[in-house]
């Protein structure tokens, strides 16, 4: 069998699930086009402070990959660089770029990974919230941002007691999207135990419709941050933030026990739904992938990588997805182009 | 307590509480509880609960509210719709129940207050517009203003206002109600539960 | 995601009416006469016509909120109000949130339930009506903010700072699309309130219910009614709010009527005085004292008109 390692594939995007497609492509021998928006690799991994279900610091992973994908020859990283327009050229994609400082590139290939991630949800369609209203509301990665913060040492103005919502925006058919984020209930359970051991004299509440734990460690982790590091989990997802005296005041009912309740708070931290970034429809278009009506790219019948001719997906563009499923999928995506490649090696000869 | 025995779901039963099909999508409750944290009632009468009302409805416990205290105090307000993230319209859920209570003659000393009004507005063609000597002060008032003396309404407004209550049956409804035999409501689901009262 | 629920007052009125048809309240029109004639002394200072007609009668939602009345009823009456307004080709304005959410909430479920729209439209064809359910439905207080602009250039006697806090209403805030805000964080009143040059107040209590539709100030009036309201004018004391404006004739009644009575239980002074918004643009377009209606209220404006510079009984021409 031989392999025609003229074919070339392109990534676009560079968080963890584009990163490992190259990765995965690149040390198969094609050259692989990493295409990023943003000035860096890494994505919103590059935001973390940390991940669950380990507690791991997210640096670490980020910079191995970073490391090998620069000594991997055959990926060619573009940061910085956007897509402008595709089209299709027989079996071939020719691609037209924008790079920084405005500089166009056009580049043929053969196969597209397309792995550009999620962003959260715009909460302040939740008045209610105050989001966007109070300056101490913040949605979850802001909230990370304050982690790495306390995390330095820094002390200034730390909130006494600390909320989070759960649910905002998801699962909601009203003012958000009726399907779950999947990974909200994992990393808010990381960011109130991370709360509570960074500042320890600071209280922590989650409000909580359920918690959904399903993966390896995961029950464990949840259950850890309850009963060690002491969050209080309260049923009942909160119908208001009122200021008060200053401070925040939280209304909800605690409805295990059916009563409604008051909390005040400094700092409210909305776990806002996870959506797919704007451009990934406009991309998918002129690639001739399908999306569905929120804007995920859809996956062909029995193939769960492949969203269209020559064009797979990997990461939380096709769904919200927590770093180590990222992982696989770009591996996944990665495999779909090797064989790809591959059998139009073997018709070569 | 002794234990419930938990019946079957029974979709007969949950039309009987809502025949208009207003809230069609009761199902799609999720138990939230962002209804009662906004309630006005529910933070003076604990026992009063948006979010309970509507589990027991679709379990088949309905009587359970048809006698009791709590339905009756529902303000309207919304605040549970506005905020449901399902739009349930609670408050259509809430005047079906107060109907079905009446039917069973509970709840009847709320409701006898405004067949008196009511009855009186089918003739005005207005709501609450008082008797003889409240109408003096409403006549001055509007005089000071330059305004006409009373409302601008025509006779053919109240003759036919008058007649939609009679083609509809509100005008038969309204004159059978009476609080004869009417069967007392109390406070549920208050024992073992922390209250205001 | 949904319909869209908050929409921008451009979408609402892409452009402004000539002529409005301005639904007749019966608490606006008896217990507080001074807002329909604030509201029509405003819409002539702005330029806009008013039409009303003696043929409409009362929306019947109060009572059907109070069990009184089936839905059969009110959805008669309300097929034959609209439909009274759909001969004119215009379409309709509500000055009082009763009004509005009911004509509202009546007109979705007929628009939802064609065999509703039919029941009802069977009922009043014997009176020769018929309703098709095309004109629409607004709130007086939307084209005050649609018209903020204009109304800001006719202002004659700022509101010097006065301390003014607002209570939306739930019926207009219930409202689940095309509204100007879902009762998330509403702010059109408040800045209506700043182009008269008043101070507006957020007090904590600022959305909640004022207790009066559906009756349970008849049947509940001290269980519930009372105590619920002492928590809504402690809150707006302790934010110190000298005067509260409302956009529904039925809760100028609730809080207006009943603070003497909290006085009374719970020995203490609110002195809040509540007027409509009408009354308060009325009042910095310079329109005469007595055209304003403030004689209807229990709770005096005393205080504030002698912080306005404005004597009582004067009718300044400025």
């Amino acid at each position: 069998m031989t392999t025609d390692l003229n074919k070339r594939a392109l990534v676009v995007g560079a968080g963890l699930a584009g990163m490992e497609g190259a990765l995965k492509i690149g040390s198969a021998g094609y050259e692989v086009y990493l295409v990023e928006k943003e000035d860096t690799m890494g994505g919103v991994t590059n935001k973390l402070y940390c991940s669950f279900p380990r507690w791991e610091n997210p640096r670490q992973l980020l910079d191995d990959r970073i490391t090998q994908i620069n000594n991997t020859e055959e990926i060619r990283v573009m940061t910085g660089t956007v897509i402008k327009s595709a089209r299709r050229d027989g079996d071939r994609f020719v691609v037209d770029l924008q790079k920084a400082g405005n500089q166009t590139e056009q580049v043929a290939v053969d196969a597209v990974v397309l792995a550009t991630g999620f962003e959260l949800m715009d909460a302040s369609v939740y008045g209610e919230y105050g989001y966007g209203i109070y300056p101490n509301v913040l949605n979850s990665l802001e909230f990370e941002a304050r982690l790495k913060e306390w995390s330095s040492g820094s002390r200034v103005d730390t909130p006494k007691s600390v909320a989070f919502f759960k649910c905002v925006g998801s699962r909601d058919r009203s003012k958000g999207y009726p399907y779950c984020s999947k990974i909200c209930c994992m990393y808010t359970a990381k960011q109130a135990g991370l709360t509570r051991e960074l500042l320890p004299e600071t209280k922590a509440y989650v409000f909580y419709m359920d918690y959904r734990a399903a993966g390896k460690e995961y029950e464990e982790f949840v259950r850890s941050v309850i009963e060690t590091k002491h969050v209080r989990y309260v049923r009942g997802r909160p119908a208001k933030v009122l200021p008060e005296n200053g401070r925040l005041l939280v209304r909800a009912e605690d409805t295990l026990m059916g009563v409604p309740i008051e909390v005040e708070v400094d700092m409210v931290v909305l776990a806002s739904a996870a959506v797919p970034r704007k451009e990934t429809k406009a991309l998918a278009e002129m690639f001739g992938a399908k999306t569905d009506q929120y804007g995920f790219l859809e996956n062909e019948s029995f193939n769960p990588c492949q969203t269209g001719d020559r064009v797979f997906f990997a990461g939380a563009c096709g769904f919200a997805i927590e770093t180590a499923g990222a992982q696989t999928q770009g591996a996944a995506a990665a495999a779909e182009v090797v064989a790809l490649f591959n059998r139009a090696g073997q018709e070569a000869c | 307590m002794p234990r419930e025995k938990y019946r079957d779901h029974d979709e007969k039963s949950r039309a009987k509480v809502d025949p208009y099909k207003l809230v069609e999508n009761l199902e799609t409750c999720l138990a939230c509880g962002k209804c009662v944290g906004n309630c006005p009632v529910a933070s003076l009468t604990p026992s009063y609960n948006p979010r309970q009302v509507i589990s027991d409805v679709l379990n088949g416990y309905t009587e359970r509210w048809l006698n009791s205290e709590e339905i009756w105090r529902c303000f309207w307000c919304a605040n549970c719709a506005t905020n449901c993230p399902n739009d349930i319209m609670f408050p259509l859920l809430m005047i079906q129940l107060r109907y079905l209570a009446t039917e069973n003659k509970y709840g009847l000393k709320y409701i006898m207050p405004f067949k008196r009004f009511a009855l009186r507005a089918r003739e005005d063609g207005l709501t609450f517009a008082p008797s003889e000597k409240g109408r003096e002060k409403i006549k001055r008032l509007r005089r000071n203003l330059g305004a006409t003396s009373w409302p601008d309404i025509s006779e053919r407004a109240k003759t036919e206002y008058k007649e939609l209550f009679d083609l509809t049956g509100a005008t038969a409804y309204l004159e059978s109600l009476s609080d004869e035999d009417e069967r007392p409501v109390e406070l549920r689901y208050t024992e073992g539960r922390i209250t205001n009262e | 995601m949904n319909k869209e629920r908050v929409v921008a007052p451009e979408k609402l009125f892409p452009e402004v009416p000539e002529s409005i048809f301005l639904f007749r309240s019966c608490t606006g029109s008896m217990e507080y006469p001074g807002t329909e004639n604030a509201i029509k002394e405003v819409m002539k200072i702005l330029g806009i016509n008013i039409v009303m007609d003696p043929d409409q009668t009362c929306c019947s939602g109060y009572l059907l909120t109070c069990s009184a009345y089936k839905p059969e009823l009110s959805l008669a009456v309300t097929a034959r109000n609209l439909a009274i307004v759909e001969k004119k080709n215009l379409d309709t304005y509500m000055f009082c949130n009763g009004c509005y959410g009911y004509n509202r909430e009546l007109a979705h479920i007929m628009h939802e339930h064609p065999d509703y729209k039919q029941m009802a439209n069977d009922v009043i064809a014997k009176q020769g009506y018929h309703y098709e359910g095309k004109t629409e439905i607004h709130h007086v207080q939307e084209l005050w903010y649609r018209l903020k602009d204009q109304i800001a250039a006719k202002v004659v006697q700022p509101l010097n700072g006065l301390r003014v806090a607002v209570h939306y209403g739930c019926h207009y805030l219930a409202q689940q699309y095309n509204i100007l805000d879902d009762g998330g964080y509403p702010t059109f009143h408040e800045e209506i309130i700043g182009v008269l040059g008043g101070t507006t107040v957020f007090y904590k209590e600022r959305q909640m219910c004022c207790g009066y539709s559906v009756g349970r100030g008849f049947t509940h009036k001290e269980t519930t009614v009372q105590p619920h309201l002492y928590k809504k004018f402690k809150s707006a004391k302790e934010a110190g709010v000298e005067l509260m404006t409302t956009c529904c004739p039925g809760c100028n009644v609730g809080l207006d009527r009943e603070q003497p009575n909290l006085t009374e239980r719970y020995e203490e002074e609110f002195n809040i005085p509540v007027i409509d918004i009408s009354q308060l643009i009325g009042l910095a377009f310079g329109v005469p004292l007595a055209k304003l209606g403030f004689e209807a209220n229990t709770v005096k404006l005393d205080r504030v008109l002698e912080k306005l510079g404005i004597g009582k009984g004067d009718s300044h021409d400025h």
